[in-house]
């Protein structure tokens, strides 16, 4: 059964790889030589040896810990909302029957044709209207459930539950929303720890939103705080090599998190495209 | 214990123009078994469903004893089901899926687990009970399919072709065995299946269905033996019920330039309907000519397929005989009937004439 690629997949994949990696790896060289050397041209091909000099000016110059915790609560509590919430309509849109319902879906995949940053002047006009900026919460709401999650999780579901199993969940005498717990959620487990994680990632990593909603706050997150690196306090050009080994820093966690599920996730995979 | 009752029910399915399932009267008494078969896609699931109150109904009553469940959700009927694909679930061991509806009914653990292991008794389930589906053979999964719908003692079995994921072996050993469960537990079931052998041998009494028209209902043999239409006569039996065309006069049928002996109530154009092991040989000039085609050799008896040329045209005539017969493809065979053997319908209506 398992068949060795041929040398041209290796070759593509390999390919892929380093295409993947570069940037990584070019945060990691511009985080490990000095600020001086990071703006010379031809750029430094090789890392240097200044990178926890440089890590370690990250943590002098900005508050790295409280930003990382927000991060994580920020990043984490949207994850979970929108694995809730897609979940929820996902099956709905996936199985429930309901005057409105194609017409409703076809709606929620139209608004992903829509620019996010077309929306992000309005939003934040918004939410100074109700004194929504400033905190955790403001940068968590618009990420409380995606049009992606909706329809990424009712994709999933339409296949991965059996019509007859939620007949069955009804006449055993459950409830509409038991039915969802007891048949619905085990089922869609593994697209749930895909959209959690991506999720997870995404709001990690974003950066436009939090920056206007959290303009002039206590509260950072990792990717605000790490814009505020200047070549000097109070000067606006940016410090690039200690942006960038900050950077190194910030992705280590979401690293950490891939290492760890990366396995489970496979696998979730897996029995999803063979159950068939 | 109670009887089910289908007063003038229809379903049509939202976008269709046909009901699925049209005006349909039907009662099975208190402990019976009926059967309701039908070709796939003539309303049998449709009718299942509305009687366990996951498909609306869009017109009659249903009734389970003397009250009207036609608006009441699945868990207010007392009612278990049986599924096609046994819709065991996955996550849950055959213990905590055959306990489900009884958790959910609040009934205590200790009862719960008691029920539960009754059920895996007399399902021969008792070593499988902290397995998952998973891990179980499909008829063993069959019997968690039972076993869940058992511990409820309801009213009301719904089957949905609850053999038809089974291999031919195990159907026929799963098949008896329900039988037998049933009448021990003298619960009233309502078992659809597409399989005319199955809704013979399991049936009290059988319900016929095509195109959403309930045909005929009555115990198997009257079925048999006094199939009402075209559509009964030609589904009930296997092999199938000889039909050929042919026209009435007085105490005979012709049939394209040969002669059965019938009782027609009137002279004119008949359908002739004659069971493969009701015809004799016979020596008759008249007699219909079978040129034999194919043998097929059972061992206790066999099935001689011929052609007979009616008016011109070869028309399929099956013959039952005796085992080990002397008959060979390419011989010429006789073959007469008794007058009471011979099924005569309208071709028009396709009616059963008596
Ligand atoms: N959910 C549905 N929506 C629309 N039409 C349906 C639906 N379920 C069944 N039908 C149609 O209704 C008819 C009867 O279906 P069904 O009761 O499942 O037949 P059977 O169980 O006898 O094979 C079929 O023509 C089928 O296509
Ligand atoms: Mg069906």
């Amino acid at each position: 059964m398992t068949r060795r690629p041929r040398p041209l997949v290796y070759a593509l994949l390999a390919a892929f790889v380093l295409g993947s990696a570069f940037p990584l790896y070019w945060s990691f060289i511009i985080g490990s030589v000095t600020r001086q050397r990071a703006s010379q041209n031809p750029p430094p091909l090789l890392p240097g040896g200044h990178f926890l000099d440089n890590a370690s000016q990250v943590f002098d110059r900005i508050d790295f810990w409280s930003a990382l915790l927000n991060s994580i609560l920020i990043s984490g509590f949207s994850a979970l909302s929108v694995v809730l919430f897609s979940t929820l309509a996902g099956y709905s849109f996936a199985k429930l029957r309901f005057r409105g319902s194609n017409a409703a879906m076809v709606f929620v995949v139209m608004t992903m044709a829509i620019p996010p940053q077309l929306a992000l002047i309005p939003l934040l006009k918004e939410f100074s209207n109700l004194g929504l900026t400033g905190t955790h919460f403001a940068v968590a709401l618009p990420w409380l459930v995606t049009a992606f999650g909706v329809f990424f999780m009712r994709q999933y579901l339409v296949d991965a539950i059996p019509d007859e199993l939620i007949d069955a969940a009804r006449v055993d005498g459950c409830s509409m929303i038991r039915t969802f717990w007891t048949v619905a959620v085990p089922a869609a487990r593994p697209a749930m720890a895909i959209l959690g994680l991506f999720t997870f990632m995404q709001v990690w990593t974003d950066f436009m939103w939090p920056l206007l909603v959290l303009q002039g706050s206590d509260v950072q997150t990792l990717q605000t705080a790490l814009d505020q690196l200047k070549i000097a306090p109070g000067q606006t050009l940016t410090d690039m090599a200690l942006l960038q080994a900050g950077t190194i820093l910030a992705t280590v966690p979401l690293l950490l998190l891939f290492i760890a599920t990366g396995r489970h996730l496979v696998t979730g995979i897996m029995q999803g495209a063979v159950k068939g | 214990m109670a009887s089910i009752t289908f007063q003038q029910v229809r379903r049509t399915y939202p976008g269709s123009t046909r009901p699925a399932v049209d005006d349909l009267d039907l009662v099975v008494e208190d402990g019976e078994l009926m059967v309701l078969v039908g070709p796939s896609g003539c309303g049998k699931s449709t009718t299942l469903r509305m009687l366990a109150g996951l498909e609306e109904v869009d017109a009659g009553r249903i009734l389970i004893g003397d009250r009207d469940v036609t608006n009441l959700p699945p868990k207010d009927r007392d009612i278990a089901m049986v599924f096609q694909n046994y819709a065991l679930y996955p996550h849950m061991t055959v213990a905590e899926n055959m306990g489900f509806a009884l958790k959910l009914a609040g009934m205590d653990k200790a009862e719960r687990a008691a029920r539960v292991a009754a059920a895996a008794e007399m399902l021969d389930l008792t070593d499988y009970l902290e397995r998952k589906p998973k891990a179980l053979s499909g008829g063993q999964r069959q019997r968690v399919a039972m076993g869940r719908a058992i511990v409820r003692s309801p009213q009301v079995f719904c089957m949905d072709e609850p053999l038809s994921n089974l291999d031919a072996k195990m159907r026929v050993r799963t098949r008896s065995d329900i039988a037998r469960l049933q009448a021990e537990l003298g619960v009233t079931t309502l078992y659809v299946t597409h399989d005319q052998v199955e809704a013979m041998t399991m049936g009290d009494r059988v319900a016929v269905m095509k195109d959403g028209v309930l045909q005929q209902v009555g115990p198997p043999l009257d079925l048999y033996d006094r199939p009402q239409n075209l559509f009964v006569a030609s589904f009930i039996g296997s092999p199938q019920m000889n039909l050929m065309d042919g026209v009435a006069h007085g105490d005979a049928v012709d049939v394209g330039g040969h002669s059965l002996p019938a009782k027609a109530p009137e002279a004119g154009p008949v359908v002739v309907g004659v069971r493969p092991e009701d015809w004799r040989l016979s020596d008759d000039p008249d007699a219909l000519t079978v040129t034999v085609t194919l043998v097929e050799e059972l061992g206790s008896d066999s099935f001689v397929h011929g052609t007979c040329d009616v008016s011109g045209t070869p028309h399929t005539v099956i013959v039952r005989a005796p085992a080990r017969g002397r008959t060979a493809k390419g011989d010429e065979v006789r073959v007469t009937t008794d007058p009471e053997r011979v099924h005569l319908f309208d071709p028009a209506t396709g009616a059963r004439f008596d």
